[in-house]
């Protein structure tokens, strides 16, 4: 048996530390968000690390007002679907930016966001656009 | 191309061959048999003091009477529930359901697939049919929520989305719409009057519908101003939580040929999408809609233009827009124009939803597969009272899980 090639707990201790590591197909240059076994192009197991730079585009958003148990004390909050510079896209919470200036298009940065006891993804506008 | 004729028993007679055949599709070629609705029961949708088995129990009771069969000719049960883990503690609840009925010996088994759970028990008993293996089976499914507090319920269907990596934003089911919605918006310009004209059509239906947990008209001003939920989306784009249980009978072709009011099964069809948002290429379709779908029609040889009445997954109003161009029923993009020109309207092009859809009828998520195949069948028997769809002769459900994973899309025709 064949180690997998990342775990879902090694992406998620990636992100505590800051970090966005995700897979990449050897055979096909594929990018993929972790845990996969096989690529979805090309059907090979032959998966690499990549590091992304979590530079990435708001592709969808929204914002949550009506939240789930436990996180009334949260809401309003908002959650994008970015689409990262490397071709992966990851939902995330928008940050350190109004509710009301989050639009389609918004160049991001991710960065860790805490949300009751746990780190989870997040981004913020990218400096260079904050300048 | 001429227009197909509806309801004329249709049998693919070329098998394919595994490699040919999309994943999760099966065709009715030789020897599987043909596999009728005999018998249709659902209850009022709304808030119920009793549990989902007594909701199944009482929707299957109707549903016999309607079949005018015994229960003892029942050979399995096919069932759908999704939260009853949560909300009633509840979990093997398909023997409980069958032992609430009196059947405590059948095979049973539940499924869950989010939403779509017992149009997916559905198709698993058609095809527990055409193979051969029984001859009547019952399928249905049924949910209690509403005896738990709201932020309880919001968070129970959250369950649908990925654990590790969605609900620990928070993302809530409306959100995951949401996402669609503003994607669809941004694409293809559809506009938040667009998918109000979805609800107030919804409920314009659902007056038509005793069963219908809202028999209320509302305008397009009561869902513009409705509080938000999760932008764009607003409370009266949103389905109601609901309790309540529904069911089916299927017969064999040999049976139901005996009976008095057989529906033909033309063609049922599963696919799925990845189950991360950040996976889905583009949140303004849903490809497992369009998968099922062109699965669907081949099935049955049938054609979107083909169809005559719809009851589709408006769990809220972009996903009905959604659904109507990933069926077929309108190009890509224009699925909003078609809902505020009336053309989803009962009189109109194609009625989408005259039975309320998920939004006035309401969305009991394990019985909503099952109520939508009991619209149908009541539909193309021209038993619908005020909300018949005149002439319907073919007809087409279609149910979405949760985050647009899992989608079943099934056809049906009259003799």
């Amino acid at each position: 048996m064949t180690d997998a090639p990342a775990t879902l707990h090694q992406f998620l201790e990636g992100v505590r530390a800051g970090r966005l590591t995700a897979i990449r197909c050897s055979k096909c240059g594929t990018a993929a968000i972790p845990p996969k076994q096989f690529c979805p192009e090309c059907g090979q197991r032959a998966w690499e690390p990549l590091t992304l730079s979590g530079k990435g585009t708001v592709a969808s958003f929204t914002v949550i007002r009506v939240a789930p148990r436990g996180r009334a004390a949260e809401a309003p909050y908002a959650i994008a679907a970015v689409q990262l510079e490397e071709g992966v896209s990851l939902l995330g919470r928008v940050v350190d930016v109004p509710l009301d200036a989050i639009a389609v298009g918004l160049p991001v940065q991710f960065r860790p966001v805490q949300s009751l006891d746990q780190t989870v993804i997040g981004f913020a506008p990218a400096k260079d656009v904050l300048r | 191309m001429p227009r197909a004729e509806a309801g004329a028993p249709v049998r693919i007679v070329t098998p394919l061959t595994a490699a040919a055949s999309p994943a999760g599709t099966f065709c009715y070629h030789d020897p599987m048999r043909r596999v009728a609705v005999i018998g249709v029961g659902v209850t009022k949708f709304g808030k119920h003091d009793r549990t989902s088995a007594e909701l199944f129990a009482a929707a299957a009771a109707d549903a016999l009477a309607n079949a005018e069969m015994p229960a003892s000719r029942i050979q399995a049960l096919y069932y759908g529930n999704v939260v009853g883990g949560e909300t009633e503690q509840q979990l093997h609840t398909s023997p409980q359901a069958a032992s609430v009925l009196g059947l405590p010996s059948i095979p049973t088994t539940r499924f869950e697939t989010a939403c779509a759970s017992s149009h997916a028990a559905f198709r698993h008993a058609v095809m527990e049919i055409a193979s051969g293996a029984s001859d009547v089976v019952m399928v249905g499914g049924a949910e209690r929520v509403l005896n738990v507090p709201t932020a309880d319920s919001t968070e129970y269907f959250a369950y649908a989305s990925d654990a590790s990596w969605e609900q620990t934003l928070g993302l809530t089911f409306p959100g995951v719409f949401a996402l669609v919605a503003r994607a669809h918006m941004h694409k293809h310009g559809t506009t938040e009057e667009q998918m109000a004209a979805v609800a107030v059509k919804n409920h314009k239906h659902g007056v038509l519908n005793p069963k219908a947990q809202f028999q209320k008209e509302i305008t397009l001003e009561t869902v513009l101003k409705s509080p938000l939920v999760a932008d764009p989306l607003k409370l009266y784009d949103c389905c109601p939580f609901t309790d309540g249980g529904a069911a089916l009978v299927l017969a064999s072709e040999e049976v139901a040929r005996v009976t008095r009011r057989p529906i033909w099964v033309l063609a049922s069809a599963a696919a799925s999408d990845w189950m991360l948002i950040g996976d889905k290429r583009d949140l303004s379709r849903v490809p497992a809609t369009e998968r099922a779908a062109a699965a669907a029609y081949r099935q049955a040889g049938k054609r979107p233009e083909d169809v005559d009445v719809v009851e589709l997954h408006d769990c809220f109003t972009i996903a009905e827009i959604v659904a109507t161009e990933g069926l077929g029923l309108f190009e890509p993009g224009t699925g909003g124009l078609a809902a505020e020109r009336g053309w989803t309207s009962l009189g109109g092009k194609v009625p989408v939803n005259p039975s309320g859809g998920l939004k006035a009828k309401g969305h009991p998520i394990g019985a909503t597969g099952a109520a939508q195949i009991c619209e149908i069948v009541t539909q193309l028997r021209g038993e619908a009272g005020r909300r018949q769809v005149d002439g319907a002769r073919t007809g087409l459900t279609h149910t979405l899980g949760g985050n647009t994973a899992t989608v079943l899309v099934s056809l049906f025709g009259r003799d």
